[in-house]
């Protein structure tokens, strides 16, 4: 006899045995695998609601606040201040348009004031806008509740909040005194005159911004000692046609500005309080994720290991006719495995076609959080979200679904490889 | 030289406190080509005796060797490619893979060798032609009669080209007709191929068709005889 022959258990034959055992309750891999496809589903629909909101929340607060890149001194996000501004506003926007950057270039003006009417004294901040194109104005002038936005040329026209019209018993027409101080302790003021009022919804914004032309606000850093003939600025703020090139255009934005006192951020810089709020709420989701993912653990494991146990004998037997153990593991290991790939591929197709009909016909969340209620971190969220899913969510879930069926597995086929087939075959 | 010497087997099982002497001092010799029956009373050790000789259970003592292979010697994964080149088995019930069709079920174990699909092929034709099942081959075990389940297990233990077929009550589920039947399929087939057969049985009528019938009792070799079927003359065998 030839010792050295050794048992071979070929690709077809171990398909041909793992996928007809798969099938032999149908009804119970059927159940697995639509469990596994709801709660896929389910974490797709939960992740897309996330990432959809999360988008909105990013769009909205980047529209009203600097842009994707904001250009501006170095040291005004940590200490803002009147007499930190670009003095030459026309040199870098120059070298900036040479980029022939795909979006818009916005020169804006920031300067803490007090607003003053007959009235009421209230501290605000000025903004002035450079023209019409300014996604900030654009999206303001959407929610006037009297009046007009400020027409182009118009150098004395102001907008201002609900908030701030209340409390300086201002209305359409009112004549409101701005009054900004000077580095060296003096002041200097002009006169505004109230063109619309507008209610975002944002306290931080409606309390407490006054809108004007940029020539407006420029007339304070003149007096600041700025040269109006070289455009001085606060920031630009940058708006990308698409997001995705934001880091391309990062660097290509450092490279022509950035100097000892300019320094180009991005919004996620500008704004860190967002992206640590949208962090905690991710993680809601992954505990989320997490509960789904040890519903398809048990489903795979249940029915995998049912049919180990149940299958005992027939292990027992093959074992006895000299099918080795490793091959045995396999076997099991394979059914595991095409069950897992059947999971992911009917879960994409019902957390697919879930996202897609979510994606197009959004959630309304109006009557959930209600009025103003979508309003956080100084920006708001659309009320109806439509659910978002990026080609990296959908290779991180495949993955770790994968991963998972794949891993709860392993038992089992360790179980029927530990069969001894006198054992299992004694009645 | 024999193809299986058993050599003083003895086995113990251990039940907690109890120990049960399964066999002790069992010497045979079973030479190339003998169909020889193994009987005695319901836990006489006829079943741990043939699953020592298969290599799927390890003796307590003594030592068992096929074709000067020390099987007592040999490892877990040795043992399993040993049973797979060198025995056939037909078990008492439940001998068949019920996802395998009977030709796919023959075919398994050859495939399983690393034969060619072709030889694999005309081979478990060749035998389910021998035990009658051609017009059936292509059926699910679930499918089939009892007695036509325990005849692919025949063909499958001899497409493979074992040394030695160990059968445990092969007929225990069958009704007597079926049960002669298959003895007489298997006795033919044996003799055709001069493959070696041992099987246990209670059935007298299974035991008239043995060649040699070695009796059991409480783990002992009480009795061992030639069988002649046609002239019933009994002689000793010697041991
Ligand atoms: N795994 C085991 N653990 C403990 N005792 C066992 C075990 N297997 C068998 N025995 C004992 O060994 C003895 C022989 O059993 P065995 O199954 O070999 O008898 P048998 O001749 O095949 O009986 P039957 O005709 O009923 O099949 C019996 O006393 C039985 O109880
Ligand atoms: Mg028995």
């Amino acid at each position: 006899m030839n010792v050295h022959k050794h048992s071979h258990l070929p690709f077809w034959m171990l398909l041909t045995l793992a996928w007809r055992n798969l099938w032999r309750h149908r009804k119970r891999t059927i159940i697995t695998l639509s469990s596994i496809a709801i709660g896929f589903g389910l974490a797709v629909l939960s992740i897309g609601i996330g990432d959809g909101s999360h988008n909105s929340l990013i769009r909205n607060a980047i529209k009203l606040g600097e842009g994707h890149l904001t250009v501006q001194p170095r040291g005004y996000l940590e200490a803002p201040a009147n007499h930190k501004y670009l003095e030459d506003g026309l040199a870098l926007s120059k070298s900036m348009q040479t980029l022939k950057l795909a979006g818009t270039i916005e020169p804006r003006i920031s300067l803490q004031v007090l607003s003053s009417t007959a009235n009421n004294s209230v501290g605000a901040a000025l903004e002035g806008l450079s023209h019409e194109n300014d996604p900030r104005g654009i999206m303001l002038s959407n929610e006037l509740v009297k009046g007009e936005w400020i027409k182009p040329g118009d150098l004395r026209g102001i907008v201002i909040g609900e908030g701030m019209a209340r409390k300086l018993k201002a209305r359409v027409g009112s004549k409101v005194v701005i009054m900004a101080g000077k580095k060296g302790g003096d002041s200097q003021a002009q006169l505004g005159r109230v063109r619309g009022i507008f209610n975002s919804q944002v306290p931080e914004m409606d309390d407490y911004l006054i809108f004007s032309d940029i020539q407006f606000a420029q007339r304070f850093l003149e007096g600041e000692g700025a040269e109006l003939s070289r455009q001085p600025v606060t920031r630009f703020a940058i708006f990308l046609d698409d997001p995705d090139t934001l880091y391309h255009w990062k660097d290509k934005i450092k490279a022509a500005v950035e100097s000892k006192a300019v320094i180009a951020m991005d919004w996620q810089e500008m704004m860190p309080q967002l992206v640590q709020f949208i962090a905690i709420d991710d993680a809601g989701n992954y505990v989320f994720l997490l509960l789904i993912l040890i519903m398809v653990v048990f489903g795979v494991l249940n029915t995998v290991l049912m049919s180990v146990l149940e299958r005992a004998r027939e292990f027992g037997l093959l074992r006895a006719l000299g099918l080795s153990r490793r091959s045995l593991l396999m076997l099991v290991f394979c059914e595991s495995l095409i069950l897992s790939l059947l999971a992911i591929v009917v879960g994409w197709i019902v957390g697919g076609g879930v996202h897609l009909w979510f994606s197009q016909h959004g959630i309304d969340f109006t009557a959930m959080i209600g009025e103003g209620g979508n309003v956080m971190m100084g920006t708001f969220m659309d009320p109806v979200i439509y659910t978002e899913l990026s080609w990296d969510r959908v290779t991180q879930l495949t993955t770790i679904i994968f991963i998972v069926t794949l891993a709860s597995g392993i038992y089992p086929a360790i179980k029927a490889a530990r069969v001894t087939p006198v054992e299992a075959l004694r009645t | 030289m024999a193809l299986l010497t058993l050599k003083d087997i003895g086995k113990r099982y251990r039940q907690g406190e109890v120990e049960v002497q399964a066999l002790s001092g069992i010497n045979l010799e079973i030479n190339e080509g003998e169909f020889a029956a193994l009987v005695g009373p319901s836990g006489s050790g006829k079943t741990t005796l043939l699953n020592i000789i298969g290599g799927l259970d390890a003796a307590s003592h003594g030592t068992t060797q096929l074709n000067n292979i020390d099987i007592s010697a040999l490892k877990e994964a040795q043992l399993s490619d040993f049973r797979l080149f060198q025995l056939g088995f037909v078990f008492q019930s439940y001998n068949l893979v019920p996802v395998l069709s009977a030709l796919e079920n023959v075919e398994l174990v050859m495939v399983l060798q690393g034969r060619h699909k072709k030889e694999c092929r005309q081979r478990a034709h060749h035998y389910l032609e021998l035990v009658g099942l051609k017009e059936v081959m292509q059926r699910r075990p679930s499918a089939l009669s009892g007695g036509q389940q325990q005849r692919v297990a025949v063909a499958r233990a001899l497409a493979a080209g074992p040394r030695l077929v160990l059968a445990d009550e092969p007929t225990a589920n069958l009704d007597s007709e079926n049960a002669t039947a298959l003895l007489d399929i298997m006795h033919t087939l044996s003799h055709e191929d001069k493959t070696t057969f041992i099987f246990s049985t209670h059935d007298p009528r299974v035991m008239d068709r043995a060649e040699r019938i070695i009796t059991l009792q409480d783990g002992k070799i009480v009795n061992d005889q030639e069988h002649h079927h046609e002239h019933s003359d009994k002689h000793e065998h010697i041991n």
